[in-house]
């Protein structure tokens, strides 16, 4: 039995690819412990320690050398925070989505713990304030004491400059006076001297500058202690802000409120309806329509929550996904038919050859323009409306961008597919074409059961680099064409420009590189799946 | 009438400026239920002749004939056991099996094809080894596999091309003695290429050596007239055996030796080049 599980442990492992895994489960069960812990020294404890070393260099030589108008580059442990902030963010959309439909006990419930919470962080926002106000005038007290001196410095330097200046000047003025007139010696000397106190004057000058641009650099400096108690006030006033929020979604703004409340209307408005006679009937009848019309839409109202991370990465990989379909759909067949036919190989070796090395960002123009076309306004069109009904994806309200962006992944990723699957089909070992004309099997057969199977294995390889092209493309387009997603995070965030863009920014790098990654071991499994003894594709 | 017969035979490759000719003027008659061992040295068209005898190639000349029909494509009639077992990689030992068996008896009702697929299974020794892959068999049960595979299509003719010629000497022995086994059992005209002179006697009614290419062709035949069942530990001192081993030896050894004389040898004039001293110039 457990042997049985080490041995389905181990084909995982080896199936996955994620061979450093390997000597943790004969470790496990005993088995060589010094080559086992040995290999774990050598394939996890040294690409840790790298790691590490990787993020030192980062936060202690590289940051603080990248210095920008937005700021320093992020140190690994800003990063981090951004990447906090921006979890937290998504948790709390999540709650609000959930207070405003709320309902009874539950809702009320909620709704006096946040009051409890909303209390309680009065005095922490205030502390947090007082915290700021304090940092900054011990900021501006330490600021001074440095300045002070140099300042006092300047005004010496002004004040001996300027009288000596004009003592010279009243000395060259009379000297003036006293010159023989005509081209002579005496006036040459003249001009030297003239010439030699402006010279003087521009190095008095030069040197107060210096011990300017000094002060400035002081007054300049971001002080860590007002940094910390600013982040601090950002965060209990988004706090609070959020509290409040809540209060309201769970309060008079919940749905159940509002729908009590739309009830109440529509119960006036009938009641209204049933006393009224004559021409005013009428009116109170419309008036009863319309109460009802308002309270079915409240009824089914829910939050207008913003994009959160979570969603555009979601998004991000639905339309990843989309296009890898559009593009393999399109590929494999042709590619099938390039490995049957070489006539047919030769007919598309032209428009392959011309489209394969076409940038996205050409494409990309292109597609959205055809998109907007056939659906000019997604709230109306049939396809869109549809797509939007749909479970499961329906709240990624499939629009334009989205299709323009899965196509253009398409149109990107569909070559190596393609070339892959002509090779894969053309390269069928001979014997095993033999085989099926011994057997005389039908065109059909054959593809099915003899030169698909055998093909696969480069099939899928292809598959894989198309995925992995795929996923660099998609970030290019949505942020090209603002479909909501991850490119589109990054955009926003470069033209938000807020304190911490830039490290949000840095986190998206961390979450393509993951998700490119998942993809791509997602991809060799079904790769080794496929794959048989002797078949080209080695993973 | 002859079962499967060669008629004036040629075959060969390449553009017609310089054509290869593989074989030339091949003439031969296989009765029905007959062993027939085709022997040869490697390179002298072995392997064209399985394929022209399977149909999977046309001669350039002459005819391949079966029970008096031009054979013109491929078909499971006459079983192929391939040099190279030609398994496919992605099946298991059973669909392997199945695969044939689906295309040859499209009629058969899944549970008595199931039976019909075990038998052969069980016939060749792969019981219990069904679900496996090729890759997971060793090179002799992977030739079983094949056997089992071409046997399963119930052909009229079964070709083997150098079934064996892969395997180690006591995997080697025991498949001939299966393969035997077999072909007693259920009596069958059989083809088997070969380039062991033992194997040729221990096994066919009649040794045919196919003289050394290029332009092979088949030359006298010798017909093994020892006693069935034949028993490979006291054969070897058996007068008859020692006397045809002998005989087929000396003769495919001077169908080399005239091979070798009948061979134009080029000779190059070369140039009457001395390297100059360059020490001593200057």
């Amino acid at each position: 039995m457990l042997k049985n599980l080490k041995l389905a442990l181990l084909k995982a492992i080896d199936l996955t690819a994620l061979g450093f895994l390997e000597p943790y489960v004969r470790l496990a069960y005993g088995e060589e412990p010094e080559k086992q812990l040995r290999k774990i020294g050598q394939f996890t404890l040294i690409p840790l320690l790298v790691i590490l070393a990787g993020l030192a260099v980062w936060g202690v030589l590289i940051s603080p050398m990248i210095k920008t108008k937005s700021g320093e580059l992020p140190s690994p442990g800003v990063v981090a925070s951004a990447a906090g902030s921006l979890h937290q963010f998504s948790v709390r959309e999540g709650n609000k989505e959930k207070a405003y439909v709320a309902t009874g006990e539950d809702r009320s419930a909620w709704l006096a713990d946040v009051e409890a919470e909303l209390e309680a962080i009065g005095p922490e926002v205030e502390a947090a304030d007082k915290a700021v106000q304090s940092a900054r005038a011990d900021e501006a007290e330490s600021k001074s004491e440095r300045i002070a001196p140099l300042q006092a410095r300047v005004d010496e330097l002004k004040d001996t400059m300027k009288a000596e200046r004009a003592a010279k000047q009243t000395a060259l003025k009379e000297h003036a006076a006293e010159l023989p007139a005509g081209d002579n010696p005496q006036r040459a000397a003249y001009l030297g001297e003239l010439a030699g106190l402006e010279k003087w004057v521009e190095l008095q000058e030069a040197e107060i500058d210096k011990i300017e641009d000094r002060i400035k650099l002081i007054r300049d400096e971001k002080d860590a202690a007002v940094m910390a108690a600013l982040a601090q006030q950002t965060a209990a006033a988004e706090r609070e802000q959020y509290l409040k929020k809540m209060a309201e979604q769970l309060g008079e703004d919940s749905r159940e409120a509002r729908v009590a409340d739309g009830q109440a209307k529509l119960d006036d408005a009938k009641a209204k309806f049933f006393s009224a006679e004559g021409a005013a009937a009428y009116n109170a009848a419309r008036k009863v329509i319309s109460a009802e019309e308002r309270l079915a839409k409240t009824e089914e109202s829910t939050y207008a929550k913003p994009a959160t991370l979570y969603f555009q990465i979601q998004r991000s990989i639905l339309c990843v996904f989309s296009g890898f379909f559009i593009g393999s759909a399109i590929a494999i067949p042709i590619g099938v038919l390039c490995g049957l036919s070489s006539t047919f190989m030769g007919a598309m070796t032209p428009f392959i050859a011309l489209f394969k090395p076409v940038s996205p960002i050409v494409w990309l123009p292109i597609a959205l323009i055809v998109a907007s076309a056939l659906i000019p306004d997604p709230d109306k069109h049939w396809l869109t409306q549809w797509m939007w009904e749909l479970p499961l994806i329906g709240q990624y309200k499939i629009n334009p961008a989205f299709l323009a962006s899965a196509v253009t992944v398409a149109l990107c990723s569909l070559w190596a597919t393609m070339v892959n699957t002509a090779l894969g089909v053309a390269s069928v070992d001979k014997d095993h074409l033999n085989v099926a004309k011994v057997l005389r099997l039908g065109f059909w057969s054959r593809l099915f059961k003899i030169v698909l199977p055998s093909s696969l294995p480069l099939v899928f390889a292809g598959l894989r680099i198309s995925l992995g092209v795929g996923w660099m493309v998609l970030i290019a387009a949505e942020l090209l064409s603002s479909s909501e997603g991850i490119g589109k995070f990054v955009w926003d965030q470069f033209n938000n420009g807020a304190s911490d863009s830039f490290a949000k920014m840095m986190v998206v790098v961390f979450i393509v590189g993951a998700i490119g990654l998942l993809l791509d071991r997602i991809m060799v499994v079904f790769q080794r799946l496929v794959s048989f003894e002797g078949s080209i594709a080695a993973v | 009438m002859a079962f499967l017969e060669l008629h004036n035979v040629s075959k060969g490759y390449g553009p017609p400026s310089h054509r290869y000719e593989v074989l030339r003027d091949v003439n031969l008659t296989i009765e029905e239920n007959e062993f027939v061992a085709v022997i040869g040295f490697s390179g002298s068209g072995k392997s064209t002749l399985v394929s022209l005898l399977a149909g999977l190639e046309q001669p350039d000349a002459g005819e391949v004939r079966m029970k008096g029909k031009v054979v013109t494509e491929p078909g499971p009639q006459r079983g192929i056991m391939f040099q190279n077992y030609s398994l496919l990689p992605w099946l298991s030992v059973y669909q392997n099996i199945e695969i044939a068996v689906k295309q040859v008896f499209p009629e058969m009702k899944k549970p008595q094809r199931r039976e019909y697929i075990q038998q052969y299974i069980d016939m060749v020794t792969l019981t219990n080894s069904e679900w496996k892959l090729p890759a997971e068999l060793s090179g002799g049960m992977r030739q079983r596999l094949s056997l089992a595979r071409t046997l399963a299509m119930k052909p009229e003719v079964l070709i083997l091309d150098e079934p064996l010629s892969a395997l180690d000497a006591l995997t080697r022995a025991v498949l001939q003695d299966e393969i035997i086994r077999i072909w007693e059992e259920d009596k069958r005209t059989v083809v088997m290429i070969t380039n062991d002179v033992d194997e040729a006697a221990l096994m066919a009614d009649r040794i045919v050596p196919l003289t050394p290419g290029p332009s092979a062709t088949l030359e006298r035949a010798f017909p093994v007239t020892l006693d069935r069942p034949r028993d490979r530990t006291t054969l070897n001192f058996n007068p008859d055996f020692k006397k045809l081993r002998n005989a087929v030896s000396t003769f495919m050894m001077d169908l080399n030796e005239e091979a070798k004389s009948l061979r134009v040898e080029t000779t190059y004039k070369l140039p009457d080049l001395e390297p100059a001293d360059l020490s001593k110039i200057g």
